[in-house]
């Protein structure tokens, strides 16, 4: 009886639980959902105005492909992180917040596609030279009418001067340029009309390629948002500057700008927040009113580019526009929308080869089973382009004999980088020779001095002792080539500096094959091509933060470390990583050049882009020469996307379609 | 009673210091800080790396940055992540919990009830093949490469076979139009299970005293109903076909953490058993002509459930740190992901933050155990 009745009362009390328990279920959740609080744009699609002024190029232009793409699928393989603008161009900048939002901020100017040359955005043309007016270095930009944000309201001058000032009002840095030193304002001469004031002209770096790059927000939003933010600012008064206090409620002010949440924001790119799924994706929608959606592009093999749609814009520059057309499309958004989906580097290989996605945004490469598994599909394509960057090994010129060239040029000869890319690293890699990658046209200079290109192996050790020989350096045992060895090298011992005094151990810093596979097996292959002259290099693989401590971070207890940079489009890194006084920290090397000093200070002032041009090829023949670093390699960016569904309009170019973020603006459906 | 709870919540209390301690000094004893991560942008001078640093507290000595951690820790508060700048890690913590919880609960208790079944049947059939080929099936299986395994079981039914989701713990295509975000649907999933999982324990419990048919249709009652009420809320609500898609991407990281891990159960309820199996009591019980199934079931495996039921109990708690391995093979953004991703960026108030999480939780759990265990044995008794 008892049993029954216990029975009864617990089934009573489930069936109770559930009804309770759907009953609550169906109330209104109170889930946030980003997807309404976008605001519709207002303005009306372009389409058919882009088809008024379609002229035929000598390159097929992408025909209308909109309807085939509802969904562009990109797998990328971290989470963003964070909406805020002011964090992303600040603290929260990474590649996964970029790639999904970067494009969402207009900017004056911006570099176009394939070519990277220097092209307005928001700006109508490239503004007034800078001129010396008073204390000041000013240059006057007007805007285009009529360039939208995504509620309707235009892009205007205020909106500069908005974002502008927060910046500059909040200390902000990272890749903010309006806070930089030399920019002290920018004024709104009207709606359309700017200038900007500098205490110094400045170079290309400062202003073409950095100010004017950078975005713009739109002040009816933020303005209200960011009260909160200025009202910590109010507690700055009456603080010396440098005073940790100072500091400190300077970072609390700005960790308030950070915290902001950005809803629903007006951007004026291709393609708007809709969704964010913490962990699992991402959706952009269409902006339909993107003003420059149906701009038809122009590249000429003279090197002219040209956009246009009438009505909006047409723009030239860089020559006359004629001749051959050697890339020419429709810009987008020609997909209703872009889904960032995050997966792990495996699983995002599968889907891609299960049709789940149609592009993987990996910056980390495929390993060999991957790149296999991806070859053996015919739905699948791998692009190679290269990479906008460059591994090296550099010299601690604190340790003797490292400061001398002779060695330096000695230790790079006996570096056989063909042999390295392409045996022992199995072609994952391409050898360079100067700091700038050959991918970019217009600064590389392909005529730069190869030390021992094309020599034997044993022709380079005949060079390398003849280089050291002349230098005042002796061996007690001198390296030989030996053919009875069936042609090696017996190697040198004892080896002494022109002072007499024997050369001493020499610590080589690598990554660990864990972290990178290339650069262990480098440093690894260095420590032994230099010890076949005689020099006791020592090579340790170890973590990498440990590699950073001790060069960018001030450590220097090293004397050579094979690292490695990502660069931007512009080579003032050429300075930056060389020269203290440009660089600090990051000219690690205590190397000193007065030839690279001259051209540096030359270059970074220069305003005239032909002439930087000279000056870089210039730059990069002193460094391939003085040898700061050894430059070894460059690996490939592989981008792997779906042939069978989706369509660019160009995949061969500098970092490769993830340079671009994966084109959403662009891709479009097969034909 | 009181007081041994009391005595054991001290000792908690100091062990937790020390956990904390040590958690501590591991990880700031890592090279560097995150702001290393900022050396190589040319763009951040060594003067905004210092700025950073003093956001991040990390001008401080460690010392001072580790009371300054006791002092937020004792009020709740677990700093701000470093990677998701400027946001709380209590914040993160529940926003990844759910997804956790509702993927490792259902592998631990199935990997339990799958372990505890085979391991009683193990013991019973001692010496037979069918005893040989478990344990070898399991051995391998616990210690097969899980990483491996997990991907191979991707191919296999992701790609080969096309049954099932390659990863992730949704399909972005149907949920970019649902009406509610992953983890309200995470939610509910776990509250349905909770009440499932009480409501036939509780069912087991009242019905032990029937006789074997009433039990039989009461415990079958017990499970469709209550099945039968979850699946009528689900489809009743909007939500139904998100709930379902997720539980279709659960399939294969439940069924990968279970594969590895149920021989653990398996293994230690078979060699308890084979213990009880000795005592004088289960003689007793076939002196007094009890069934073969009474004899193992309520008298053997009963008390062989002992340390078995221990073991469960004090793994519940890691459910929260999540299978590193296997939320990285399925890309699921759990504990056991923002751990890694902590790890690896030196994330320390996240990793701090996660770590501490799982610890007082395991703590507890030991509490737990230990009180639990005077219910189950009536011959423990506590001073």
């Amino acid at each position: 009886m008892y049993t029954k009745k216990s029975l009864f009362i617990t089934i009573l009390l489930i069936l109770l639980a559930f009804s309770l328990f759907a009953c609550q279920g169906e109330t209104q959740p109170d889930a946030a959902e980003p997807a309404d609080a976008v605001s519709e744009p207002v303005a009306e699609p372009q389409e058919d105005e882009a088809a008024d002024v379609a002229v035929e190029p000598e390159v097929a232009v992408v025909e209308e492909a909109d309807e085939g793409l509802e969904i562009y699928r990109v797998a990328i393989l971290s989470d963003m992180t964070s909406s805020n603008i002011w964090n992303l161009w600040g603290p929260g900048a990474s590649a996964y917040n970029y790639v999904v939002q970067s494009a969402y901020w207009p900017a004056l100017f911006t570099l176009s596609d394939k070519r990277f040359d220097f092209i307005p955005d928001v700006a109508a043309d490239f503004g007034t030279p800078l001129e010396q007016e008073g204390d000041f270095w000013t240059t006057v930009i007007e805007l285009k009418p009529g360039y939208l944000w995504s509620d309707g309201s235009e892009v205007t001058a205020n909106d500069l001067i908005f974002t502008s000032e927060v910046v500059m009002d909040f200390d902000l840095s990272g890749n903010w340029d309006y806070g930089g030193g030399e920019l002290v304002r920018i004024e709104a001469l009207d709606e359309y009309t700017v200038k900007f004031y500098y205490t110094e002209k400045p170079g290309l770096a400062v202003h073409q390629y950095g100010v004017l790059q950078n975005p713009i927000v739109n002040q009816a939003f933020w303005e209200p948002l960011v009260a909160d933010a200025y009202t910590a600012l109010e507690s700055l008064e009456g603080l010396e500057p440098e005073s940790e206090e100072y500091i400190a409620a300077m970072v609390e002010a700005q960790q308030t700008l950070y915290g902001i949440e950005a809803n629903a924001e007006p951007i004026a790119g291709p393609f708007m927040f809709d969704k964010w799924e913490v962990g699992a994706f991402i959706e952009n929608a269409a902006n339909e009113s993107h003003s420059y959606q149906d701009v038809i592009v122009e590249e000429y093999a003279n090197g002219a580019y040209r956009e246009y749609l009438e009505g909006f814009v047409d723009f030239a520059a860089y020559g006359d526009a004629e001749g051959d057309v050697e890339l020419a499309f429709v810009n987008g958004p020609h997909a209703g929308s872009v889904i960032y989906s995050v997966y792990n580097q495996d699983a995002a290989v599968m889907a891609l080869l299960s049709d789940e996605v149609d592009y993987i945004y990996n910056p980390n490469g495929y390993g060999p089973g991957l790149r296999a598994q991806l070859d053996g599909n015919e739905n699948v394509a791998v692009q190679e382009n290269p990479r906008n960057g460059f591994r090296f090994m550099a010299f601690n010129f604190r340790t003797p004999p490292l400061d001398d060239i002779a060695v330096r040029q000695a230790i790079t000869c006996m570096i056989d980088k063909e042999f390295l890319t392409a045996n022992i690293l199995q072609g994952a890699a391409f050898p360079v020779y100067t700091p700038v990658p050959e991918g970019q046209a217009f600064w590389y200079n392909s005529e730069v001095t190869r030390i021992c290109y094309g020599l034997s192996e044993q022709e380079r050790m005949e060079w390398a002792i003849t280089r050291l020989k002349d230098a005042g350096y002796t061996w007690d045992v001198e390296p030989t080539w030996n053919e009875a060895r069936g042609g090696s090298i017996d190697w040198g011992e004892g080896l002494m500096m022109p002072s007499g005094e024997y050369v001493p151990e020499l610590l080589l810093l690598a990554p660990s094959p864990g972290y990178d596979p290339l650069r262990a097996t480098s440093g690894v292959l260095i420590e032994q091509w230099a010890g076949m002259l005689g020099f006791p290099v020592r090579a340790q693989l170890t973590n990498f933060n440990n590699i950073l401590t001790e060069t960018l971070g001030g450590g220097l207890n090293f004397d050579m470390a094979v690292v490695g940079w990502s660069l931007t489009m512009f080579p003032d890194h050429m300075c930056d990583f060389f020269l203290e006084e440009y660089g600090g920290p990051f000219a690690f090397m205590a190397y000193e050049s007065e030839d690279l000093s001259t051209l540096c200070a030359a270059f970074t002032a220069s305003t005239d882009l032909l002439e930087a041009q000279q000056l870089s090829y210039q730059m990069q023949e002193v460094l391939a020469t003085e040898l700061p670093y050894t430059y070894l390699f460059a690996n490939p960016v592989q981008d792997a996307f779906s042939v069978s569904s989706i369509e660019f309009p160009y995949v061969s170019v500098l970092d490769g379609i993830e340079g671009f973020y994966g084109l959403p603006d662009l891709v479009h459906a097969p034909e | 009673m009181w007081r041994y709870i009391a005595k054991r919540l001290l000792q908690i209390l100091i062990t937790l210091i020390i956990f904390q301690t040590l958690l501590f000094v591991i990880l700031d004893a890592q090279p560097g800080d995150i702001t290393l991560q900022y050396l190589t942008n040319p763009k951040l001078t060594p003067e905004i790396r210092e700025q950073m640093q003093v956001a991040l507290g990390l001008n401080k000595p460690p010392l001072e940055r580790y009371i300054q951690w006791l002092k937020n820790f004792s009020t709740g508060n677990l700093g701000i992540s470093f990677t998701h700048y400027p946001r709380p890690v209590i914040e993160l913590i529940t926003e990844r919990a759910p997804r956790t919880i509702v993927l490792f609960l259902t592998s631990t208790m199935v990997s339990f009830l799958v372990g505890f079944y085979l391991g009683k049947q193990l013991a019973w059939r001692r010496g037979s093949g069918f005893e040989y080929a478990m344990t070898l099936i399991g051995v391998i299986l616990f210690t097969i490469f899980t990483p491996w395994f997990g991907l191979m079981l991707i191919y296999l039914f992701g790609l080969q076979l096309g049954w099932l989701p390659v990863g992730k713990f949704l399909d972005p295509i149907l949920w970019r139009e649902a009406p509610v975000n992953a983890n309200y649907v995470f939610t509910r999933l776990g509250i349905t299970g909770f009440i499932l999982i009480i409501s036939i324990v509780i069912v087991w419990w009242a019905t032990g005293k029937l006789s074997t048919r009433t039990r039989r249709i009461a415990r079958l009652t017990a499970i469709v109903l209550p099945v039968g009420a979850a699946l009528l809320f689900w489809f009743n609500t909007n939500i139904g076909v998100f709930a379902l898609d997720m539980l279709e991407h659960m399939i294969l990281p439940v069924l990968v953490a279970t594969l590895v891990s149920y021989a653990g159960t398996m293994l230690m309820m078979r060699n308890t058993m084979l213990e009880t199996l000795k005592e004088d009591y289960v003689m007793a019980a076939r002196a007094k002509g009890l069934t073969e199934s009474e004899v193992r079931d309520k008298h053997a495996a009963r008390n062989a459930f002992l340390p078995v039921f221990t073991n469960l109990i004090i793994s519940i708690p890691f459910v929260l740190s999540g299978g590193i391995i296997t939320e990285t093979i399925f890309s699921w953004p759990g504990m056991g992901l923002t751990l890694l991703e902590a790890v690896q960026n030196e994330d320390i108030p996240l990793a701090m933050g996660a770590l501490t999480f799982v610890g007082v939780l395991a703590l507890f759990a030991h509490l737990v155990a230990d009180i639990a265990y005077a219910f189950l044995d009536p011959r423990i008794r506590y001073q």
